[in-house]
């Protein structure tokens, strides 16, 4: 099995974070080999000059935290990000679309945007906090007909982070098919491994220090 | 003086569906407000429910953390602008004013301005999140950047308007931008004291009560 590192998208999105913050994120992905990095797009240029020859990828939010951007616009800032030199996207779906029960535009927000990155790894974040547990079911289903990579819990932004029985509701659907991002709340290794038995491939915290040496981190975003 | 006419009623959340915007609609055309403010995958809906209407639609880019690239909150703009949005409403770039990128925090602004021709542009300032210095700094740079209204929050961070923000705001700007407060006000009382300290439109996420009107007509 890799290593617990691995798992990690050291994630900084709060809106007052500075440049500066943004190079000490990105110099404790290559020390510590976490996965990736998880930056807002104006900050995507700056995460590749600081990653270029290292193994540690750039996942850049879209439509981020609340989903509600026209879909061209996420298309528009995909675009963008991968020109700068995103590896990954973590879109947030449109919600309210999901509440409307108009699956035919949530479908195609997300495919609208998969359609232009073909190469590289979508994740749809679904924010759960907001679903029951029969929208968690669709919004998945929906993710994985729209071309998602990986299924994701949470902005960090809505009411809550992940559950245990969000991944349970969501590998449901998955199965072994597409992979799956829990975030929101993970501040320790106990929680970290727990998710990971329960098969997720990938973990969104800004707390990724901590969980690799064993700590409790009391971060909040 | 009719303080409804300086109403931008709003609706932001994430999981407002279809028929929440409706009603947000019909209410702003049974109140009179001045506008709706709303979500860009929500301008094409508000635009049919409100065409030929007095009632103007106001869409939010890059909201609410501002954190988006620059030529995608310029695109946001402009797409929202042919749905039929009259107003755009961005978030100043947080990160970059933090940072003292002060060109950096210009062209996003300045690029969004460009891409909207001559529609007003409002910039969210988000006062919650600076210091004194910094809300002055901001406001330079609305200035610079031609911005036609400064607003003082988004609802999604800490705090909303303050008296003591809107006072630091109009000895900076004077009369050359206008004024949004929003972000905590429900009734007609506060409304029409902001109103008295120069704002020219207040942002409200619900109807406002009527407590005192003997005090509002006082004020005005």
């Amino acid at each position: 099995m890799k290593s617990l590192n691995k798992f990690i998208d050291h994630t900084l999105l709060k809106a007052t974070a500075t440049q500066k913050d943004i190079i000490t994120l990105c110099k404790e992905a290559i020390r510590h080999d976490f996965f990736s990095v998880c930056i807002n797009s104006c900050y995507v240029s700056l995460a590749k000059e600081q990653l270029k020859n290292t193994p540690v990828k750039i996942c850049s939010v879209i439509g981020f935290p609340l989903g509600t951007m026209s879909t061209q616009s996420k298309v528009c800032e995909t675009e963008k990000a991968i020109q700068d030199g995103a590896d990954e996207i973590d879109m947030v779906m449109n919600v309210g679309f999901l509440k409307n029960k108009d699956y035919d535009a949530v479908l195609k927000d997300i495919e609208a945007v998969k359609h232009i990155m073909p190469n590289q790894t979508l994740k749809v974040i679904l924010e759960t906090c907001y679903l029951e547990p029969d929208e968690i079911l669709k919004a998945s289903e929906l993710a994985i007909d729209g071309g998602a990579d990986y299924i994701k819990t949470s902005t960090g932004f809505g009411t809550r982070g992940a559950s245990f029985e969000d991944i349970k509701l969501m590998k449901q659907v998955a199965k072994e098919t597409t992979k799956i991002k829990a975030s929101g709340g993970i501040k320790d290794a106990e929680t970290a491994l727990k998710y990971i038995n329960l098969g997720v491939q990938r973990l969104g915290t800004s707390s990724g220090i901590a969980i690799v040496n064993g700590e409790t981190s009391d971060s909040n975003h | 003086m009719d303080i409804n006419a300086f109403i931008d009623y709003t609706l932001l959340n994430s999981t407002a569906t279809e028929r929440d915007i409706v009603n947000l609609c019909h209410k702003a055309l049974n109140n009179n407000y001045y506008a709706v403010c709303i979500n860009s995958c929500y301008v094409p809906l508000a635009k049919q429910l409100l065409n030929k209407t007095p009632v103007k639609i106001c869409s939010v880019v890059g909201f609410p953390l501002g954190a988006m690239s620059t030529k995608a909150k310029a695109f946001e703009a402009q797409k929202a602008i042919e749905n039929g949005a009259d107003e755009i409403e961005m978030v100043i770039n947080l990160g970059l004013l933090k940072s003292k990128n002060y060109i950096g925090l210009l062209k996003d602004i300045y690029d969004v301005k460009m891409a909207i021709n001559h529609k007003p542009l409002k910039v969210i300032i988000e006062i919650g999140e600076l210091s004194k210095n910094e809300i002055i700094k901001a406001c330079e740079i609305c200035l610079d950047a031609n911005a036609n209204y400064i607003k003082t929050s988004t609802g999604f961070a800490h705090g909303g308007a303050t008296f003591t923000a809107i006072k630091i705001i109009k000895k900076t700007v004077k009369d050359d931008i206008k004024i949004v407060a929003s972000g905590g006000i429900n009734d007609f009382e506060t409304a029409a004291k902001y109103i008295q300290l120069g704002v020219h439109r207040i942002g409200a996420t619900q109807e406002l009560k009527a407590t005192k009107p003997s005090l509002v007509k006082e004020i005005l």
